[in-house]
This record gives C-alpha cells, sequence and structure tokens, in this order.
C-alpha cells in the first residue's frame, strides 16, 4: 500500500478494488447464517418426526370419527392405522429433507 | 414468590373484558405484544428519522436488519421473492423482539405460547397456499405430485399432501418448544439458587453454582433467542420460495 498523495495510480485504485472485495466477501460470510448447534439440529428433527406423526394420525382419527358418524361405511379403525402410517412416512421424509438441506448448507458454507 | 416454574407462561387478564359471551380480556399477552410492536415501531422510527448519508448507530441497526433480511429473503427466494419482504421482516423482526424482550426478567414471553406461534405459522401457511394459487392456478397442486410411476403415485401423493400439512406445526411447535423449555429450565435453576441460598450455612455456599450456570444459560438463550427468529423467517423464505417456482424435491 502506498501513502503517496499524488493522483491515485491505476494499479493502487485496483488494490483498493481487490481489498474492498475480499473485505466484502469478509462480511458477507459472516453475516451468512448461523451455525446450527447439535441440540438445533436434534430439535429440527424431532418436530419434523412427531408433526407428521401427529398430523398423520390426526387425519386418520377424523377420518374415522366422520364416518363412523354421517356415513354408511365405518372405517374405524381403518382410517387411523393407515394414516398414521402414512403420517410416519411422511415424517420420515421430511426428516431425510432436513437432513438433505442441512448438508448442502455444511457443504457450501464451509463447516 | 412463585417457585412453579410453568407460572411465567399463565396468561392473566388485566383488563377483564366480555363480548358476546366471549372472554377478550386484555391479557398479559396482549400487552406484551403491543410493547413488542410499539418496541420495534418506535426503533424504527427514531432510526429513519433523520436518512443521513453517514448512518447514526440507530440508523445502521436498522440498515442492517433490512440488508440481512432482504439477503436471505434474495437467497432463499430469489429476486421475485422481495415482494414479501415487508410480510418475512415484519415476521422476523416481531419474533426477534418477543424472544429478546421474553429473557427480560419478570417479562412475558409472547412466542412461549402455542397460540401465538401457531397463529403465525398458519399465516405463513396461508399466504403460501395464495401466493401459489394465484401464481400458478390449479397446477400449485403439482407440488403433490413427485415425479414416480403411477401405482407408486397412489402412495405418495398423501404422503406428500401430510408432509405439506407438518409444516405448520412443525414451524409453530419448533419455536414455542424452544422458548418455552428454555425459560423453564431458568427458572428452575434460578429456584435452585434460592433454595439452596436458604438453607444450611454449609449448603449456602453450593448456590453459586447454579447461579452461574444461569449466566451461562442466559447467554445460550440470547443465541437460541436469535437463531429461532432466524429459522422461522428462512423457513417462511424456503416455503414462500416453493409457492413461487414449485421446485419439486429431488
Amino acid at each position: 500500500m502506498s501513502t503517496r498523495m499524488a493522483a491515485p495510480e491505476p494499479k493502487d485504485l485496483r488494490e483498493l478494488g481487490d481489498r474492498l472485495d475480499a473485505l466484502q466477501k469478509q462480511h458477507a460470510d459472516r453475516t451468512k447464517a448461523p451455525p446450527p448447534t447439535s441440540m438445533g439440529i436434534a430439535f429440527r428433527f424431532s418436530t419434523e418426526m412427531v408433526a407428521a406423526l401427529v398430523v398423520g394420525g390426526g387425519m386418520g382419527w377424523a377420518i374415522d370419527w366422520i364416518t363412523d358418524r354421517w356415513s354408511p361405511i365405518h372405517t374405524k379403525p381403518w382410517g387411523l392405522i393407515v394414516f398414521f402410517v402414512l403420517g410416519a412416512a411422511a415424517g420420515i421424509l421430511n426428516v431425510i429433507r432436513a437432513a438433505r438441506e442441512l448438508n448442502a448448507k455444511m457443504a457450501n458454507g464451509g463447516n | 414468590m412463585a417457585i412453579n416454574p410453568m407460572e411465567q407462561f399463565a396468561v392473566k387478564p388485566l383488563i377483564p373484558l366480555h363480548l358476546g359471551g366471549y372472554d377478550v380480556s386484555f391479557t398479559n399477552q396482549a400487552m406484551w405484544m403491543c410493547i413488542v410492536v410499539g418496541a420495534i415501531s418506535i426503533f424504527m422510527a427514531i432510526a429513519t428519522a433523520k436518512r443521513s448519508l453517514v448512518p447514526t448507530r440507530m440508523q445502521s441497526m436498522a440498515e442492517i436488519s433490512y440488508e440481512f433480511v432482504a439477503n436471505m429473503i434474495g437467497t432463499a427466494a430469489g429476486e421475485d421473492g422481495l415482494v414479501f419482504f415487508p410480510f418475512v421482516f415484519t415476521l422476523f423482526l416481531f419474533v426477534l423482539l418477543s424472544n429478546f424482550l421474553g429473557l427480560l426478567p419478570g417479562s412475558f414471553t409472547v412466542t412461549s405460547q402455542i397460540a401465538v406461534t401457531f397463529t403465525l405459522a398458519a399465516f405463513v401457511i396461508a399466504m403460501v397456499i395464495v401466493t401459489g394459487f394465484i401464481k400458478h392456478g390449479f397446477g400449485f397442486l403439482k407440488l403433490f405430485v413427485p415425479h414416480a410411476p403411477w401405482y407408486l403415485l397412489i402412495l405418495l401423493i398423501p404422503i406428500e399432501f401430510i408432509s405439506f400439512l407438518t409444516r405448520p406445526i412443525s414451524l409453530s411447535v419448533r419455536l414455542f418448544a424452544n422458548m418455552l423449555a428454555g425459560h423453564t429450565l431458568l427458572k428452575v435453576f434460578a429456584s435452585f439458587v434460592i433454595g439452596l441460598g436458604s438453607a444450611g450455612i454449609l449448603l449456602k455456599p453450593l448456590a453459586v453454582a447454579p447461579f452461574f450456570l444461569i449466566v451461562a444459560i442466559t447467554g445460550l438463550e440470547l443465541l437460541v433467542a436469535g437463531l429461532q427468529a432466524y429459522v422461522f423467517a428462512i423457513l417462511t423464505c424456503i416455503y414462500l420460495n416453493e409457492a413461487l417456482h414449485l421446485h419439486d424435491h429431488h
């Protein structure tokens, strides 16, 4: 870095530009995303799984309840059984997606 | 002196009010929501009042939060996602400030109530569905149809549908449970300090241990408060991105 007070030369300007770019990149890296804590990851996966089970089971239970009351065909207990299993599958799908997302983030964020 | 660690989450009416058989009292919950919204409004009003070229400290705080959210939407939902900037920015600031103000001793954590977080999440999902249908019409339903042979689709469409329905639940439960767990933990350790401090002369010095633990956990809770607000906002962006661009999962 020169300390001359004369008119800046193109080389100096380019140097300054490079330094600004480097600083900006550093800044962007720092403000990008806070790294996920282990507890955060565990929490993320468990809520995905539990939420899917609750939604699946709830849907099955609701279907059974409705058909039991207002429909000539009673699905009880099959709605609950089938939708609970579907919910479990959806939960596993959610967890796999979350894990894949996390892997991608770790890969381009650089641990 | 409330020793019960769950006492802090109790919603108490401050101004009882009953309208048409419904209890619409002004509660501590409502008061703290007003405080959060008021604090954000005042902060933004003061920070952007001068609009100087060289920002003051307040102004640069506002600018940093603006840029942070704008970058987040840009990377997670693309440039055309920026129309949702006001929505995501409001959500982010509300959750962030609720989490932070909830850490003040004696305050009430708005986001520790599942009713609040679920309402926010339901609002996000409603926004996603409306956006999807406006943008793609019934083509939005392709979100539930992955690339697979038809005989697998019978199984996969219900699974995708359930997976979509879990979003508001996992979004709201994550925020609410994090806040609930953290604040309960703080209260439990705080009651250890009181309990040991008022015990016999031999046990008294031991009260220092949970005290230092509280200091450490408070630091952790600050991190969690920021992180959860970030997670809530970024997931909103990701869901909006799907509604805008119909990216199918691989």
